[in-house]
């Protein structure tokens, strides 16, 4: 019989008011369990977002003033139905013929025509094939007509011929890895690298425009022209001599998209302020909580144990006149209070894990928004109305993926609970078992 | 060493009640020998608690000196105090106060506990005591399963169990019906003839006192009376005699 027995042997007389305090401070730690981890994953969801959408802005701006002397001309989507799935290849945008490329050329202030060749998913063939020009250096003035995101082997280069990139999602459909050969309309190829998929490209081969042309018998045809001119001065008027060749072609220029990106960026502004907002706001929020669940603690504890001393001052004045130390009464009161936060704390990491979802967003604000003009697909990727601007980037914007806020209690967050359950039950009780010391023997034996 | 457990010289106590102050006790004398068994009575208010706590050092003089074992308490300091309370006291109250939580064994146990004797020690001595006052058998019954007779020899056992220097009780019997009263009454008288225990008890019933050895009367924070009694079995007494 030592003072932990007294001290258990105390908490079960009082099962009553025992629970109601385990209940109270096992909630309060709950909540000091969840919110951390909860608040840094949506923490760090937001400012990956945020940092997604600045790099996004950045990007555009970047791409935009890179092709400020661009123009873009191509025919618009004409889909026939009775053409789809019935031949190998299968043009959506109209064929442009060689003509087109010499008069393109011959317009006053042009500087270079780059022909670009995409055919669409036919029945037959789950992917498009895309031609760019690989002839030499002066094909990269636009580097968005590339593949982008080499996942895995090198992207294409100059010079490049019998060899493609595609995308994961078609090399996975038809088993292909960096070294495989690709049969594409009866011809080998090698794959030479793999981009990761977007929703902008879609499942895509892309090779020499050489090649291109080859396997689907069009030599000098293209899908679309980009045609860069001298100066940014010269755009308007060449845009209007492209136009005057043939009134159906859309026509699209770095200017003409400065326009259009003023809008996106106001509007990328606007979400990364919502989600800077949303994170301080999530902090707050968070830092309000557990300061609230903290204090809920403390409280809980002091009331009770305030009342235990009151209750137990002849036992106290008995213990004393017994000999008792002011450290025995002061253990033995706070062993009590750091007891029960320790059973609750039990409680509360077997409850955390089941509840995390639920309490985590009854707390807490959710991390990302999704503004207007964004479009959500798998894997948290967001397809920002590219074609409104001519920019095809996909935007990565994390917070949706499919395994969304799946913060987890770890072993060290479980070990740092128990921690500040203990000091909590602690500071709790150390001024009522003080005051419990301190209690003049002669006193406590006189109150009734 | 002299055969004085207790010396008082001149002491006086006096605290706050209010805005006023109240004396009750003054310039007291007193000694109480080895083995002695020693009543006082004395009206309410006379000041017998408040002696019993300076001598228990559960409370502090004002002045004056109260020796206990020769080591004068009145000058020691709370830091100090506990330890004589541990080892030279042993207190009996008028409502038992045990620990309701633990059985009587563990209530015995607990004051050892406190003046650092091992488990082992411990648990046999807590069984001879309770043997000493009649409680063998009844060991393991918490507080509430004992009659009120039986609770009052736990705490007999209690004070009894680490050997102290004095016995202090107050109104042991105040609670008790007269079986009990007589009962208990004779338990101390015993402990004081056989082992030799220093018992000083505060009691009103004049019966009760006549049992001891000596019999004090205070009145107005001073000894009015110090009479020899002649501590005679109380199987001898009708009831009635002690019937309060």
């Amino acid at each position: 019989m030592g003072i932990l027995t007294r001290v258990t042997r105390n908490i079960w007389r009082k099962k009553t008011r025992s629970s109601i305090v385990i209940l109270t401070v096992c909630l309060a730690l709950t909540l000091l369990i969840v919110l951390p981890p909860s608040i840094n994953e949506r923490a760090t969801i937001t400012q990956s977002a945020v940092n997604s959408l600045v790099d996004y802005n950045n990007d555009v701006t970047s791409s935009v003033t890179l092709s400020a002397t661009e123009i873009q001309c191509e025919y618009g989507y004409d889909i026939n139905p009775s053409l789809f799935g019935t031949g190998p290849i299968y043009f959506a945008n109209g064929l442009m013929n060689a003509s087109m490329y010499n008069e393109l050329v011959s317009i006053p202030d042009v500087a270079t025509v780059i022909p670009i060749f995409e055919d669409l998913v036919t029945a037959n063939r789950s992917y498009e094939i895309y031609g760019v020009p690989l002839g030499n250096s002066s094909d990269f003035k636009d580097p968005s007509i590339m593949p982008s995101n080499i996942t895995a082997g090198r992207n294409l280069q100059i010079g490049d011929s019998g060899v493609v990139v595609v995308d994961d999602v078609t090399a996975k459909n038809y088993s292909l890895s960096v070294g495989s050969s690709f049969d594409v309309l009866g011809r080998n190829f090698t794959v030479v690298g793999i981009e990761a998929w977007s929703p902008a490209q879609g499942y895509c081969v892309t090779m020499n425009l050489e090649d291109a042309w080859a396997i689907t018998n069009t030599t000098g045809q293209a899908t679309k022209y980009l045609v860069f001119v001298d100066n940014v001065d010269s755009v308007n008027s060449v845009v209007t001599r492209i136009q005057s060749l043939d009134p159906k072609l859309q026509i699209s220029s770095g200017a003409l998209q400065l326009n259009s990106v003023s809008g996106l960026q106001s509007q990328l502004s606007e979400l990364t302020n919502s989600d800077q907002s949303t994170l301080s706001s999530i902090q707050s929020t968070g830092a309000a909580e557990i300061c609230l669940a903290i204090a809920a603690v403390v409280v809980t504890v002091l009331f009770m144990m305030l009342f235990s001393v009151r209750e137990r001052t002849k036992e106290i004045g008995t213990l004393k006149a017994m000999g008792a130390t002011n450290g025995v009464i002061l253990g033995q009161f706070m062993l009590e209070a750091i007891l029960l936060c320790l059973i609750a704390v039990v409680i509360a990491l077997a409850i955390s894990k089941t509840v995390l979802p639920t309490l985590s967003s009854l707390l807490l604000p959710m991390p990302v928004e999704i503004g207007p003009g964004l479009a959500p697909y798998p894997n948290g990727t967001m397809y920002l109305q590219p074609n409104t601007v001519g920019y095809s980037k996909t935007l990565i914007l994390p917070g949706h993926e499919t395994n969304f806020l799946a913060a987890s209690i770890t072993p060290q967050s479980m070990l740092l609970a128990v921690g500040v359950a203990l000091l909590l039950g602690a500071l709790g009780s150390l001024y009522p078992a003080l005051k419990a010391a301190r209690t003049k023997p002669a006193e406590a034996m006189r109150y009734e | 060493m002299s055969d004085l457990v207790l010396k008082i010289e001149d002491l006086t106590k006096v605290y706050k009640l209010g805005k006023r102050d109240v004396q009750p006790l003054t310039n007291l004398n007193l000694d109480v020998k080895k083995g002695e068994f020693t009543a006082i009575m004395g009206p309410s208010g006379s000041g017998k608690t408040t002696l019993l706590n300076i001598i228990g050092c559960i409370d502090k003089a004002t002045s004056g000196k109260v020796l206990i074992d020769d080591i004068d308490v009145a000058k020691l300091p709370e830091s100090k105090l506990y330890k004589i309370r541990r080892d030279k006291i042993g207190f009996v109250f008028q409502n038992f106060n045990l620990v309701p939580y633990l059985n009587a064994r563990e209530n015995v146990e607990l004051s050892m506990e406190l003046a650092g004797k091992f488990q082992g020690q411990r648990g046999e001595r807590a069984n001879e005591v309770l043997a000493t006052v009649g409680l063998s058998g009844r060991e393991q019954h918490r507080p509430q399963r004992l009659s009120q007779g039986e609770q009052q020899r736990v705490a007999i056992a209690r004070a009894l169990a680490k050997d102290p220097a004095i016995i202090l009780a107050d109104e042991p019997t105040g609670n008790l019906d007269v079986t009990n009263k007589r009962e208990i009454v004779k338990l101390l008288s015993d402990l004081n003839q056989k082992q030799g225990t220093t018992i000083i008890m505060v009691t009103h019933d004049e019966q009760v006192a006549m049992q001891t050895h000596r019999m004090l009367t205070l009145r107005d924070g001073k000894i009015s009376e110090d009479k020899v009694c002649g501590a005679a079995s109380l199987d001898n007494q009708p009831s009635e005699a002690i019937e309060a």
